[in-house]
C-alpha cells in the first residue's frame, strides 16, 4: 500500500507536571474529551524538575514536537518551581528558535488539574502544528 | 628510479587521473582553514600552503569510528563489523613531518600481537606523496627530532617545490609504480640542482630548538621535580595538543546505543583531559594537571623510545601555534635539558 | 604600554614583599610574536617577568576557582566581571582576590593578522601610538591596531573594571554600542539560513573542549558531556552532538558569560561559539534585566525569579 505524504502522524513528547498537567491529561480521559493521540505523556514531578536535555534528548531521537506543561504560576504543588521553570523555558525556546529550530516544535504551556478541557486543547493545537511542519530533522542524530 | 619532474599546471589533471584509481585525501581548503580531506576533482587540492590543522592521522584513524554495529532481533546479536573493501588509498601533498608521523602510528597499530584491522584495512594499499617545505615556520622543529623538510620517512614519492614545477623524488618502489603508470618526464639536471639548492636552504632555515641528545636521560631522572609543576600551571587540560599532534593516538572505547540495537565506536581520547585516568574506584593517578603534562612529556620523549625506539614527536609545531596558553613544548624540553 | 606594565611589577612586587599575597597570576611575554602567555609570580624577584600588552587574551579567573590562598590578579574588564561571578557562585571570596584592574583598548586578533598577512610568517611585532609593525622575512607591514581587535573586545561595553583593589593606568570611555545589533541582524534571516551558519560553525568542532577549559564560569568537576548515567550526548563530531553540546554549555553559562570571548579565541578551527552566549546573553538582558558580572549584588537571574515574569513564549489557547 503507497503510504503519502499526509498519512504521516507526528510523534509528540509532554512532560507533564504530576500535580496539575498531568492530573488535567488524566481528567480529560475519563471526561471522555477526544484528543488526538499523537501525544506520550512522560510525568515528572514538577515543570521545574525539566532538563533542558528532556527536550534536546526527545528531538536527538527523531521525536517531531515536544510539549511541557506545569502549574499556572502561582499554584505549584512545590510552591515556585514553575516559576524557574518559566525563565528556564524562555531562554531554551528562544534558542532553539534561534539556532534554526521550526518554530512550533518545542511548547510550553500551563495546564491545571481541572482544565480538561484545556489540555485537549493545547495537544490539539500542538498537533496541528507540529504536522504542519512535517517529520523533524534538524537536530535528529544519525 | 630517476626523479621525475611535473609541472604545477599539470598536478589537477594528474590528481584527476589518479582519481579513478584511488580514494584521494589532499589539503583542501574550508574558509580560513586547510584540512586534509577526501577530493572529488584535482582542481580541490591546495598545496600552497603551511601545514592542516588536523594532521592526517585522521585519515587512517578517523576521530570516531564505527568497531561495529548490532542489533538485537531473533535472539541474536546480528553484528556487523564495517570492514570495506575500499579502494586504494592515496595521501597527496602531506608534509614530511606528517609523512614521519606514519611510521609511528604503523608501529603503533600494526604489532606482532595486536593488529589493528580497521587501521591496516586502510593503510595496506596506500601511497604517500608528500610535498617537502621550502619555507619552513619558525614554529616547525622537525629537525631537531630527527626528521627535517624533506625528510623522506613515511614517503613513497617526494615533491620538491622548485617555482613553476615539482621534482618527484621517487622514494619506495610503491611510488615507483605509481609514476611508471604515469609516464613523467624525467627531471634535467639544472632543474635538479635548484631542487638541491631548495632543500639546502630550506634545512638551513630551520634553527635547532630542542636539544634531544641526553634529553630522554634527564627526563627519566627528574620525574619527580617540582620544575613539573611550574612548567604545568598554566595548562587548562583542554585536548587541542593531542587532537592536533600527528603523533598522538589514545583512543576510547564507547558504546552508543539506540532502540535495541547500536554500535561500539572507537573515537581519539585525550590523556590531558582530567577523566583519562579516573578508574571505577574514583582513584585518579592523573589528578592535576602537572601529573596529566608530564605523562605526555614523558610520553613522547622517553616512553615511547622504550615502546618504539623512536621520538613520539616529529617537530610539526602545531601544538605550539594553536595551544589556548601557549604553553610551548620547546621551551617545556629546553627547561628540561637545563635542569 | 610599557608604563603599564612597569606599574603591574611593581604592584605585584609591593603585594608579595608585603605578604599581602602568596601569587600573583599576570601575564608575560608569549614564545611567538603575537603571544602573551599566563604567568604565575610567587617570588617579588619574578615581578619582572610581568608585561601589558595587545596579546593579552586568555581569561586569567580561569585559574582562581577553589583557590585556597590569597591571590592578585591581573584583570581586565571581561576579566574583572568573571571574578565577580565567581564571587557570586562563592568559588572564590572577595577578601581572597587583590584585583590589579586594567582599564582595555581591546586585545588584537592574531587569527585576523595573520589572515591579512596572507599567511606570511610574522618573526616580530612593535607597538608604537596606535600602530602595530609586523616583521617577516623580508617584509614589513604596519597595522593599525584597532582595526584587528577581536569582535568580542569591538562588541565591548565594560572594558573598565567595575570592581578593584587596584588600578593601572587610566579609566576608559564606555562605547555606546549596541553589542547585539548582530544578533538582532542573524534573527532576521529564515530558520533555514540560520540552520545552515549552525551547522557549518558546528561542523569546524573538533570537541576538543578548549572553549570550555579555558572559560572561568566553566568549572564543574564532572562537565555534562563526561556523564555516563545518563548519557545526555555522544563524544565523537556527529553534528547533532556537538550542536548540543555547544546549545547546553551555552545554556548551562545563561546568565553567567560574560562575553570575554576567551572560548572563540582558544578555539583551533575558529568556531563562532559565542553566536550562542550572546543571544542568551541578550535575552537575559531584554527579559530579566540583568547582566553578568556588573554587580556583586545583582542576583543571578536563573537563580530568582519574579511572579510578572514575562510569559509571551507561553502557548496559552
Amino acid at each position: 500500500m503507497k503510504r503519502e505524504i499526509n498519512d504521516w502522524e507526528p510523534k509528540i513528547v509532554a512532560f507533564l507536571c504530576n500535580w496539575c498537567s498531568y492530573a488535567g491529561a488524566d481528567l480529560a480521559g475519563v471526561s471522555r474529551i477526544q484528543y488526538p493521540s499523537n501525544v506520550r505523556i512522560i510525568r515528572v514531578p514538577c515543570s521545574g524538575r525539566i532538563n533542558p536535555f528532556f527536550i534536546l534528548a526527545s528531538l536527538q531521537r527523531g521525536v517531531d514536537g515536544v510539549l511541557v506543561s506545569g502549574c499556572h504560576p502561582g499554584d505549584c504543588h512545590y510552591l515556585t518551581g514553575n516559576y524557574s521553570a518559566r525563565r528556564k523555558f524562555a531562554l531554551l525556546k528562544n534558542l532553539l528558535e534561534y539556532v534554526g529550530l521550526e518554530e512550533g516544535r518545542v511548547q510550553f504551556s500551563w495546564v491545571s488539574a481541572a482544565e480538561g478541557g484545556r489540555f485537549a486543547e493545547v495537544v490539539a493545537r500542538v498537533t496541528e502544528r507540529v504536522k504542519a511542519l512535517g517529520p523533524a530533522k534538524r537536530l535528529v542524530k544519525r | 628510479m630517476k626523479a621525475k619532474i611535473i609541472r604545477k599546471q599539470d598536478i589537477a589533471d594528474l590528481l584527476d587521473n589518479l582519481l579513478r584509481k584511488y580514494e584521494v585525501f589532499a589539503p583542501v581548503k574550508r574558509d580560513d582553514l586547510v584540512v586534509c580531506d577526501r577530493i572529488g576533482s584535482g582542481s580541490e587540492a591546495f598545496l600552497d600552503y603551511t601545514n592542516s590543522i588536523k594532521p592526517p592521522k585522521e585519515i587512517l584513524f578517523p576521530q570516531s569510528e564505527t568497531l561495529f554495529t548490532y542489533s538485537s532481533f531473533d535472539d541474536a546479536a546480528n553484528i556487523k563489523v564495517p570492514l570495506s573493501k575500499e579502494r586504494p588509498y592515496l595521501l597527496f601533498g602531506i608534509r614530511p613531518c606528517d609523512a614521519r608521523s606514519l611510521t609511528l602510528l604503523d608501529k603503533v597499530f600494526n604489532e606482532e600481537k595486536y593488529k589493528d584491522v580497521y587501521y591496516l584495512n586502510r593503510r595496506a594499499n596506500m601511497v604517500v606523496v608528500a610535498i617537502g617545505c621550502v619555507k619552513p615556520r619558525a614554529t616547525c622543529f622537525c629537525t631537531s627530532v630527527g626528521g627535517g623538510p624533506f625528510s623522506p620517512e613515511g614517503s613513497d614519492l617526494l615533491l620538491a617545490d622548485i617555482g613553476d614545477d615539482y621534482i618527484v623524488q621517487v622514494i619506495t618502489d610503491k611510488g615507483a609504480k605509481l609514476l611508471e603508470e604515469r609516464e613523467a618526464e624525467d627531471a634535467g639536471e639544472d632543474k635538479l640542482a635548484l631542487m638541491r639548492k631548495a632543500i639546502r636552504e630550506a634545512e638551513a632555515s630551520i634553527l635547532p630548538q630542542i636539544t634531544i641528545d641526553g634529553l630522554k636521560e634527564k627526563l627519566d631522572r627528574v620525574f619527580d621535580d617540582p620544575i613539573w609543576g611550574v612548567l604545568s600551571e598554566k595548562c587548562i587540560s583542554c585536548g587541542v595538543c593531542t587532537y592536533l599532534c600527528p603523533t598522538c593516538y589514545c583512543f576510547d572505547i564507547v558504546d552508543e546505543a539506540r532502540d535495541s540495537g547500536g554500535e561500539r565506536l572507537r573515537i581519539w581520547d585525550s590523556c590531558q583531559f582530567p577523566l583519562f585516568t579516573l578508574q571505577a574506584s574514583g582513584v585518579n593517578p592523573r589528578p592535576t594537571n602537572k601529573e596529566r603534562y608530564r605523562q605526555r612529556i614523558m610520553h613522547k620523549f622517553s616512553y615511547c623510545i622504550d615502546d618504539y625506539g623512536q621520538i613520539g614527536c616529529v617537530g610539526c609545531g602545531r601544538c605550539v601555534t594553536e595551544c589556548p596558553v601557549n604553553l610551548d613544548i620547546r621551551q617545556v624540553l629546553t627547561t628540561i635539558s637545563n635542569k | 604600554m610599557t608604563d603599564l606594565s612597569n606599574q603591574i611589577r611593581e604592584s605585584a612586587r609591593k603585594l608579595l614583599q608585603q605578604r599581602e599575597v602568596e601569587l600573583v597570576i599576570g601575564f608575560e611575554q608569549g614564545t611567538l610574536p603575537l603571544r602573551n602567555t599566563p604567568c604565575f609570580i610567587r617570588g617579588q624577584e619574578e615581578a619582572e617577568r610581568l608585561i601589558w600588552g595587545s596579546f593579552c587574551d586568555n581569561n586569567l579567573a580561569n585559574y582562581l576557582v577553589k583557590r585556597q590562598e590569597k591571590v592578585a590578579i591581573v584583570a581586565k574588564g571581561c576579566d574583572v566581571r568573571a571574578i565577580v561571578e565567581l564571587i557570586k557562585e562563592k568559588q572564590v571570596t572577595r577578601e581572597q582576590v587583590i584585583i590589579i584592574g586594567i582599564p582595555c583598548q581591546g586585545m588584537v586578533d592574531r587569527r585576523r593578522i595573520e589572515a591579512e598577512l596572507e599567511g606570511k610568517e610574522i618573526l616580530e611585532v612593535g607597538e608604537g601610538d596606535d600602530k602595530l609593525i609586523l616583521k617577516g622575512d623580508g617584509f614589513t607591514r604596519v597595522l593599525n591596531w584597532n582595526e584587528y581587535l577581536y569582535p568580542s573586545c569591538e562588541a565591548c561595553t565594560h572594558r573598565n573594571p567595575v570592581i578593584y583593589d587596584i588600578l593601572i593606568g587610566d579609566m576608559v570611555e564606555e562605547k555606546a554600542t549596541d553589542r547585539y545589533a548582530d544578533i538582532a541582524e542573524f534573527e532576521t534571516k529564515s530558520p533555514e539560513e540560520r540552520w545552515q551558519y549552525i551547522s557549518d560553525e558546528a561542523s569546524k568542532c573538533i570537541r576538543c573542549y578548549a572553549c570550555r577549559n579555558t572559560c572561568p564560569l566553566c568549572y564543574c568537576q564532572e562537565c555534562f558531556v563526561d556523564d555516563t548515567h545518563p548519557q545526555w550526548i555522544g563524544k565523537t563530531t556527529n553534528i547533532s552532538d556537538t550542536i548540543i553540546f555547544h546549545i547546553m554549555r551555552a545554556l548551562h553559562l545563561a546568565g553567567r558569560c560574560v562575553e570575554c570571548g576567551a572560548c572563540e579565541r582558544a578555539c583551533p578551527t575558529g568556531v563562532d561559539i559565542r553566536k550562542l552566549n550572546r543571544k542568551l546573553a541578550s535575552d537575559v538582558k531584554e527579559l530579566f534585566h540583568y547582566e553578568a558580572g556588573i554587580s556583586l549584588d545583582q542576583v543571578a537571574p536563573l537563580a530568582t525569579f519574579r511572579p510578572d515574569d514575562p510569559e509571551g513564549f507561553m502557548l496559552n489557547p
